[in-house]
């Protein structure tokens, strides 16, 4: 069989991205249930733990209830914008999910060496970006069709808040830009793959990253609404946000962009800044690569859960005022300091 | 292969562009645009320039059209009923300069095409490419790249200070806490011509310029 026909490639690619779907709807489901799980636990609840053994089988539970439940669609919606809102954010949220690098090169029996990436291209960080930024129109627009005062505010507030936070996150990721000399995401998580696997931008001295990556983690958690940022769904002031008058699997559609933007978010500060999947012993057994990735991702979801149970909401005016008064100038601080930085060099190229 | 994708984004980009002009709704011609944009930068991906097509996605989808989005959602731009035509000379105008567009296109075909030069592979070329791209800026065209963000910072300057100056309260209103602005004459007829402006700071203040009790004041509750 030849393997490098276009024809048997495109095949590959479309089951490679398929498996990926479905490898991150699973992630995703399982997140929502340690969410309730340990969100449970912080307020000393029990959370979900009948459906199956310790609540196991609970998301497919969900999944039947949303796929049963009726939808109904508001009388004097805008229908066609309706409908096409919750296809934007979850299309949008799954399409940046297939250049993540998640393991190193293998070696398979009969294939040969594969690099466990879906796609490698110049611009993939851009791409992620970009995708993300139209991701915004899936909660502004489902906020305006449903012709509803709560939901058109909540879309209002979450445009104003995406429009803000995306500045901020772009630029925090200069930085790391700068110093690594690309935009692949691949070849920026081989360059940190030093010292035993343990060379990661965060840790470098060469490529002082703390700022950008404090600020991007920031920016993060405002860019996927999560508290304590969550006011375009504050449900005290505006009963669900944008998502108010959605039923049934469209309000399935954007929960899952939620939690896949969250997902989003994580890949990408353990591609650029913890290394990916590097870590000790990944040079000889590969697919330690791919535990490791998973780990850190893991690790930074269960920051969000950890932080949605610890902290109370922002005010609007105190997030626009922070968005824009402090993280955007560190953000431009960061960069500032990044160039000087490299171009002093002051402690030489550590490979 | 690629002839099928560029069919299918070419129709995509000339659908959307079309349904952009023909929609009465302002929020659907938005959303046309959207599409226009992002088939634009799908044709981009096929000529092998990939970053023009992530800067395309970034900043007209992601940035421009959002704000227009946003624009017409705050305003609430009801749909558009068909006016009598005020502007009709411009209907001539229209099908005049899309002649003169339509001419031009065909003459850098006709030119092209007369070269004889045969079709380049374009997934081969470099010149779309991050690195080049950062090259040529910094290097041979370094000047214009500088005029143009010395251009970008004074048309953000401008920007604040129109803003800025939208905001200011004139000077012949008078503020009153936890009421509304009022013109001054409203407290008082008799000073319409007088333009000095009563300032109060607090309800207490305000509720003695307009003549009236303080209704905050405790020691008149029993």
């Amino acid at each position: 069989m030849d393997w490098n026909s276009p024809l048997v490639q495109v095949i590959l690619r479309l089951v490679a991205i398929t498996v990926a779907f479905v490898g991150v709807l699973m992630i995703v489901a399982y997140t929502v249930l340690a969410e309730r799980r340990v969100l449970a636990f912080i307020q000393g609840r029990l959370g979900p733990n009948r459906v199956g053994y310790g609540g196991l089988l609970q998301p497919f539970a969900d999944l039947l209830k949303f796929i049963l439940k009726e939808d109904i669609v508001p009388d004097k919606s805008t229908r066609f914008v309706y409908f096409l809102a919750p296809v934007i954010a979850i299309v949008c949220a799954l399409m940046t999910m297939i250049v993540y690098p998640f393991g190193p090169e293998i070696t398979l029996p009969w294939i040969g060496h594969i690099q466990l990436v879906i796609t490698r291209f110049d611009v993939a960080l851009l791409y992620v970006l970009g995708i993300t930024s139209v991701g915004v129109y899936g909660i502004a627009l489902a906020g305006w069709s449903s012709n509803n005062k709560y939901s058109l505010m909540g879309g209002l507030r979450s445009s104003a808040q995406l429009i803000s936070y995306e500045l901020s996150l772009g630029l925090s990721l200069v930085g790391v830009i700068l110093m690594s000399g690309t935009l692949d995401l691949y070849a920026i998580v081989e360059q940190q793959s030093g010292w035993n696997g343990m060379q990661w931008n965060l840790f470098r001295l060469d490529r002082f990253q703390l700022l950008g990556f404090i600020v991007y983690l920031i920016s993060a958690i405002a860019e996927t609404n999560r508290v304590p940022f969550d006011l375009p769904e504050a449900e005290t002031e505006l009963v669900a946000g944008f998502h108010t008058e959605y039923s049934a699997m469209k309000f399935a559609l954007f929960f899952m962009a939620e939690y896949v933007n969250m997902l989003t978010v994580s890949m990408l500060a353990t591609t650029l800044f913890l290394g990916g999947w590097n870590g000790p012993g990944v040079a000889s057994i590969p697919i330690l690569g791919v535990f490791y990735f998973l780990i850190k991702v893991i690790f930074f979801l269960f920051l969000y859960i950890w932080l949605r149970g610890t902290l109370p909401r922002f005010r609007f005016d105190q997030l626009m005022n922070f968005g824009w008064k402090f993280l955007l100038p560190v953000a431009i601080l960061n960069i500032i300091f990044s160039a000087t930085w490299a171009y002093f060099n002051v402690f030489g190229s550590m490979n | 292969m690629v002839a099928l994708l560029f069919i299918l984004f070419a129709g995509l980009a000339v659908g959307c562009a079309l349904s952009m002009v023909v929609q009465r709704n302002p929020l659907y011609s938005a959303i046309s645009l959207i599409g226009v944009f992002i088939s634009l930068a799908s044709l981009y991906v096929m000529l092998a320039a990939p970053f023009i097509a992530a800067v395309q996605i970034i900043v007209y989808a992601g940035a421009i059209m959002v704000l227009v989005v946003f624009v017409i959602m705050l305003l609430n731009v009801e749909e558009e009923v068909r006016r009598t035509l005020r502007l009709r000379f411009l209907i001539p105008t229209a099908v005049l300069l899309a002649a003169v567009l339509i001419a031009e296109a065909a003459f850098v075909i006709y030119s092209v095409q007369s070269e004889g030069k045969p079709l380049q592979d374009p997934s081969t070329s470099e010149v779309g490419l991050t690195a080049s791209i950062g090259t040529g800026l910094f290097t041979t065209y370094l000047l214009p790249f500088e005029i143009t963000s010395v251009l970008l910072l004074m048309a953000i300057v401008g920007a604040m200070t129109l803003a800025r100056r939208a905001t200011q309260i004139p000077d012949n209103a008078i503020i009153i806490p936890g009421a509304q602005v009022l013109p001054k004459h409203t407290i008082d007829p008799n000073v319409v011509e007088d333009p000095t402006p009563v300032i109060t700071h607090t309800t207490a203040e305000a509720a003695e310029a307009m003549g009236e009790e303080d209704p905050h004041d405790l020691s008149k509750i029993d």
